[in-house]
């Protein structure tokens, strides 16, 4: 059977690709590097797919439609939103993984809504192009967008449980392959508010040590209204820390990697998660 | 006041490039369209973004159609902020 070999958690920032020069010369090495670390990673992990937490900015599901969670069954396109030096185009789909999960979904309480041929923006694009992309080999990926953007929001639980369903679906998987999890997300972040460009390293920190921690508890008493105050409206999407979390088990790992970088409006934080044996 | 059809309005300029060419050749021709009341009208035909985020829009939204207009990121703060753009 499948199993999930690696888990990693990793902004997806837009602001880098537009506004470069909004971050200092070493801030910039720091990320660019810790996103370097771990395509290493994920190459030395010899990953033969990734599924890619990400979550919908209002671009993808508009107000006819507004799916709590969704998952890639199909061809993946993306990203609908482009940046410079990263173009729409099709991105290999692992389709039949995604639909494993989504049926086994279907059986088990996971009523998951399916893309067929799914768009995806850049918060699935961002780690494809930087974490898969980089390591040489043409990885296939299941695309999971979380309500983490627009309410109403998927509560963190739902999340949390998400990523276990995740993790039985891949372990009942009739193959050998080896998969990895990234959840996509920026920590503090305020998107389009007054607070712009305001980044809280207390709060980045906090994240940081609850999933280096495995910390179940801690990140389920994370509210919603703590991580509008703390982190901000984009902070919402360490949902989909918490979803690759569980999906690894919650068995802790290490930073590698963290940036308050006010020029891109993010903290930046990146870190590997240990799967449980 | 309705915050999901003036994200609906939003949501429809940021996405298709169509929408925007008719919403910038004629505003008040292209929100007709939509069920909005007069006021409602006015506050996305004069980018009202301030306003629009107060009646409970998303702000990722009124960031976006800010921008697709070409307008600066620094004069959208301080709009945001209250302070005079």
């Amino acid at each position: 059977m499948a199993r999930i070999v690696g888990g990693f958690v990793a902004p997806h920032n837009p602001v880098m690709y537009f506004n470069p020069q909004g971050a200092t010369q070493e801030q910039s090495d720091a990320c660019y590097g810790a996103y370097a670390a771990m395509a290493d990673r994920i190459k030395e992990l010899e990953a033969d797919a990734a599924i890619v937490i990400g979550c919908d900015h209002y671009i993808l599901f508009g107000t006819e439609c507004l799916p709590p969670y969704v998952i890639s069954t199909g061809e993946i396109e993306g990203p609908v939103d482009q940046l410079p030096g990263l173009k729409r185009k099709p991105l290999l789909s692992h389709g039949a993984l995604g639909a494993h999960i989504a049926a086994e979904g279907s059986r088990t309480g996971f009523d998951w809504t399916v893309g067929r041929a799914l768009n995806v923006d850049h918060s699935v694009a961002v780690p494809h192009h930087l974490m898969l992309e980089p390591t040489g080999k043409d990885i296939p990926i299941v695309a999971v967008m979380l309500a983490c953007g627009v309410d109403p929001y998927l509560p963190m639980a739902r999340a949390w449980a998400l990523g276990e369903h995740i993790a039985d679906a891949v372990a009942s998987f009739p193959s050998d392959e080896r998969i990895v999890v990234i959840g996509s997300g920026g920590i503090s972040h305020h998107v389009g508010d007054e607070r712009m460009g305001e980044v809280n390293p207390a709060f980045d920190q906090k994240v940081l040590d609850i999933v280096t921690r495995g910390d179940k508890d801690a990140m389920l008493a994370l509210t919603d209204e703590e991580i509008l105050r703390d982190g901000g409206n984009g902070a919402m999407e360490i949902r989909t820390f918490a979803c690759a979390m569980a999906a690894t088990r919650a068995a802790g790992g290490r930073v590698i990697g963290y940036e308050p970088v006010e020029g891109w409006v993010t903290g930046m934080g990146f870190a590997e998660l240990e799967v449980a044996a | 006041m309705s915050r999901n059809t003036l994200e609906k309005v939003l949501y429809d300029l940021s996405t298709s490039g169509a929408n925007k060419k008719k919403f910038a050749e004629d505003p008040d021709k292209f929100l007709s369209r939509y069920q909005l009341s007069d006021d409602e009208r006015a506050l996305i035909r004069d980018y009202k973004v301030r306003d629009l985020a107060d009646l409970g829009v998303n702000t990722m939204l009124t960031w976006g159609f800010w921008l697709q207009a070409g307008k600066s990121n620094r004069d959208y703060l301080k709009i945001m902020k209250r302070e005079e753009a």
